[in-house]
C-alpha cells in the first residue's frame, strides 16, 4: 500500500518567556528577556498507509496538536523529516491542502458571519470539487449529520456541537486523500458523538480517506481506528494495533463481588492470603462490594473458588481491561517507568 | 480512493478569489446596527475637521491654500479615507491571537491574496458610506467637489486604485509585526498615526513644515490620499500627475514583495496559539 505520511525523527520546540507571577512579575517581565525551551514533540517517528485509520492519542501537552500542525504544514518543524503525500507540509502547504481535510476541534473554518451553505459553496470552487464528488458528499453531510436546519444559519449563531458538525461537514466535502481530525467530538453528545463516528467511518470507507485522529475520547479511537500511535510529554509510546495495545497492557483483570454481608477484620485479612497464592490481590473493599485484581493467566477459577468458600456472594462479575482502563494507568506512571513501555 | 488534487488554474484561482470576495462583501453587511453608526460616523468625521477648518480660516484669512479649495480637498480627502478602510489588520490580528490562523493557512489559495480579495470587500463597503459623505458635501459645497477636469477624473481613478493597493500592502507589512508579538495593537495604532499624519487626510501636505513634508515624501503613505486627491482637484496635472501615479507604481510593486518576504519569515517562526 502507498504511504500517505512518513515522518521521522520530528521535532518541535519553542522559545517561551519566562513569567514571574503577580502583578510586579508582569511588569518585570516586560523588560527581562529570559527565555526558555519547551521541547513539544522529541524525535517522533512513523509511517502511515493511504486507507489508514489513526488514533493519536496522550495528555494535555503530550505533543498531539503540535503533531498534527506540522502534519498539516501550518508550523515548521524544528528538527527531523516529514512527508505528506509526497510533499513537504511547511514548503508546499497551499498544494498539499487540495488534498487534506482538518478539523481543528476548538477552531471552525467556517465563515463566521454568513450562512453554513455559504461556506460549502466557497469550499466547492476553493476545492475544485467535482460534481459527481460533491453530489455525494453534500447531501451526505446534510443528511447524516442532521444540518439541513442550520445551512441557512450564520456560523456565529450555532451552538458548539452545531458548529462542530457543520465544521466536519466542511472538512470532508472534497473528499481528501487526508482527513486529519483534532477533536472532532468535543461538545457533542453522547448520540451526535455516535452520529458523527458513523460518519466518518462510512466516508472513510467510501472514499478510502486515511484518517489521524487526536481525541481524548477513547471511543473515538477504538470505533473509528484500527491503529494507535501513543504520545507523551513528546515521545512516542506507543505505535501498533489497537488489538496489540490491548493485549499488551491488559494483563490485569478484575473480579468484581457482590457479598450478601461486607468483610472485614480477620475475614478480609483470610481471603486476602489465600488469594496471595494465586496472584489474587484485594484492591478494594467498599460495603458490600469487593475487587480483586490479577495477572496470573488462569487464576481466575481459583481465585472465585476461594471467594465462594470464604463468602456467601450475590453477585460476581469477571473484568478484562478495557482501554480506557490501560491508558489511565499508563498516564499515571512515572515517566521513568513509561518509557520503558515496549513498543 | 479519488486520486490526488493537482494545483489550481489561474482561472480556477481567480474564481475561488471572486467566491471569496462575494461572501466576504456579504459579511460586511452582517452587523447592521454598526453599519448604521459606520454611517453616522462618516457624516461626523467630515463635520469635525470642517468646522476646526472653518474657525482657522476665520481668524487666519491669509492661508496659502483659500478656502474654497481647502473644503473640497478636506471632503474628497476623507471620502477617499473611508474608501480605503479596511479591517486586514484587525482581522489578521485576531486570528493570529485566537489561533484562527492556522485554518486560513489550510486553504488552497495564497494568504496575501485572499486577504487582498477581502479588504476590497471592506473598501466597496465602506466605500458607499464616502459617498454618502460625498453627497452631504456637495449639498453643502456644491460643484466646487466636481472633479478639475475629464481627464483629472480618469487619472484620478487610476491613481486611487493604487492608493488602494498601496494601503493593503502597508497594512499587511504592518501586520506582520503581529506574527511576532501576537497583539497586534501597539504595530497598529503606530501604522494609524502615521498615515493619519502623512496621508494628508487632515490637510494638505503642502501646508506641512518643510520636515515633515520632507519625511512624507520618503513614505507611501501621501499616496493614498494626497496624491489621488491632488489629481483628482487639478493640484497636479500632466507630466506631474503622471510621475506621481508611477511613484505609486514603484510603491506597490515593493511593498507587495516586501509582504511576501515577510510572510515566509513570519510562517517559519508562527505558533499557533492555543492548542
Amino acid at each position: 500500500m502507498e504511504t500517505a505520511l512518513h515522518v521521522e525523527n520530528l521535532s518541535k520546540s519553542y522559545q517561551r518567556r519566562v513569567r514571574r507571577p503577580g502583578l510586579l512579575g508582569a511588569v518585570a517581565g516586560l523588560f527581562s528577556s529570559q527565555m526558555e525551551e519547551l521541547h513539544a514533540v522529541k524525535n517522533i517517528s512513523f509511517s502511515i498507509k493511504r486507507g489508514e485509520r489513526v488514533g493519536l492519542i496522550g495528555e494535555n501537552g503530550a505533543g498531539k496538536s503540535t503533531t498534527l500542525k506540522m502534519l498539516t504544514g501550518i508550523i515548521v518543524p524544528t528538527g527531523g523529516k516529514l512527508e505528506v503525500l509526497g510533499r513537504v507540509p511547511w514548503r508546499e502547504r497551499r498544494q498539499l491542502s487540495l488534498n487534506i481535510g482538518v478539523v481543528f476541534g476548538q477552531r471552525p473554518q467556517l465563515l463566521w458571519d454568513i450562512p453554513v451553505r455559504e461556506t460549502f459553496r466557497l469550499l466547492k470552487t476553493m476545492y475544485r470539487i467535482p460534481d459527481e464528488v460533491y453530489q455525494v458528499t453534500y447531501p451526505e453531510a446534510v443528511r447524516r449529520l442532521g444540518l439541513e436546519p442550520l445551512l441557512g444559519t450564520a456560523v456565529r449563531q450555532l451552538s458548539l456541537g452545531q458548529r462542530m458538525r457543520c465544521d466536519l461537514a466542511a472538512a470532508l466535502l472534497h473528499a481528501p486523500a487526508i482527513t486529519f481530525l483534532d477533536e472532532p467530538t468535543i461538545g457533542l453528545d453522547l448520540s451526535v458523538k455516535e452520529q458523527v463516528r458513523e460518519y466518518i467511518r462510512d466516508m472513510q470507507k467510501r472514499f478510502g480517506t486515511t484518517l489521524l485522529i487526536t481525541t481524548h475520547d477513547l471511543k473515538d479511537i477504538t470505533e473509528v481506528c484500527d491503529r494507535l500511535l501513543l504520545l507523551d510529554k513528546g515521545k512516542l509510546l506507543f505505535d501498533g494495533s489497537i488489538k496489540d495495545f490491548v493485549r499488551r497492557f491488559a494483563n490485569e483483570s478484575r473480579i468484581v463481588a457482590e457479598l450478601h454481608q461486607p468483610a472485614t477484620g480477620p475475614a478480609l485479612k483470610k481471603i486476602a492470603s489465600e488469594m496471595k497464592k494465586y496472584g489474587g490481590k484485594i484492591v478494594a473493599s467498599e460495603g458490600h462490594k469487593l475487587i480483586v485484581e490479577y495477572r496470573k493467566e488462569g487464576a481466575a477459577p481459583a481465585l472465585t473458588q476461594i471467594l465462594l468458600k470464604r463468602q456467601r456472594v450475590a453477585d460476581l462479575t469477571l473484568e478484562k481491561a478495557d482501554i480506557e482502563t490501560i491508558v489511565t494507568r499508563i498516564y499515571r506512571q512515572p515517566l521513568a517507568s513509561k518509557g520503558k513501555i515496549p513498543t | 480512493m479519488r486520486p490526488l488534487q493537482t494545483q489550481l488554474t489561474a482561472a480556477e484561482e481567480l474564481k475561488s478569489y471572486f467566491s471569496l470576495f462575494v461572501r466576504s462583501l456579504k459579511a460586511n453587511f452582517a452587523y447592521r446596527a454598526s453599519t448604521v453608526t459606520s454611517l453616522i460616523t462618516a457624516v461626523f468625521m467630515y463635520a469635525v475637521p470642517l468646522l476646526v477648518w472653518r474657525q482657522v480660516y476665520s481668524q487666519n484669512p491669509g492661508i496659502a491654500i483659500s478656502k474654497a479649495k481647502m473644503f473640497p480637498y478636506l471632503l474628497l480627502a476623507c471620502c477617499v479615507n473611508y474608501a480605503l478602510g479596511m479591517s486586514v489588520e484587525f482581522r489578521i490580528g485576531q486570528r493570529i491571537r485566537s489561533g484562527l490562523i492556522a485554518t486560513d493557512l489550510l486553504k488552497p489559495i495564497d494568504f496575501q491574496l485572499s486577504q487582498g480579495v477581502q479588504s476590497v470587500s471592506d473598501g466597496l463597503f465602506n466605500g458607499a458610506l464616502g459617498v454618502v459623505v460625498f453627497l452631504c458635501g456637495y449639498m453643502a459645497l456644491g460643484p466646487d467637489i466636481f472633479p478639475a477636469s475629464g481627464l483629472s477624473f480618469c487619472l484620478f481613478l487610476v491613481s486611487f486604485l493604487l492608493a488602494f493597493l498601496i494601503q493593503y500592502f502597508v497594512c499587511f507589512v504592518f501586520v506582520q509585526g503581529a506574527f511576532y508579538t501576537y497583539s497586534g495593537y501597539g504595530i497598529f495604532a503606530a501604522r494609524g498615526a502615521l498615515h493619519q499624519t502623512f496621508s494628508g487626510m487632515a490637510a494638505p501636505l503642502s501646508l506641512y513644515p518643510p520636515f515633515l513634508k520632507t519625511a512624507g515624501e520618503w513614505l507611501p503613505f501621501r499616496h493614498t490620499i494626497y496624491t489621488p486627491v491632488s489629481i483628482y482637484m487639478g493640484w497636479t496635472q500632466g507630466e506631474a500627475a503622471v510621475s506621481l501615479i508611477l511613484q505609486q507604481i514603484a510603491w506597490v510593486l515593493g511593498l507587495w514583495a516586501l509582504g511576501k518576504i515577510l510572510m515566509v519569515q513570519s510562517l517559519k517562526q508562527l505558533e499557533v496559539q492555543g492548542g
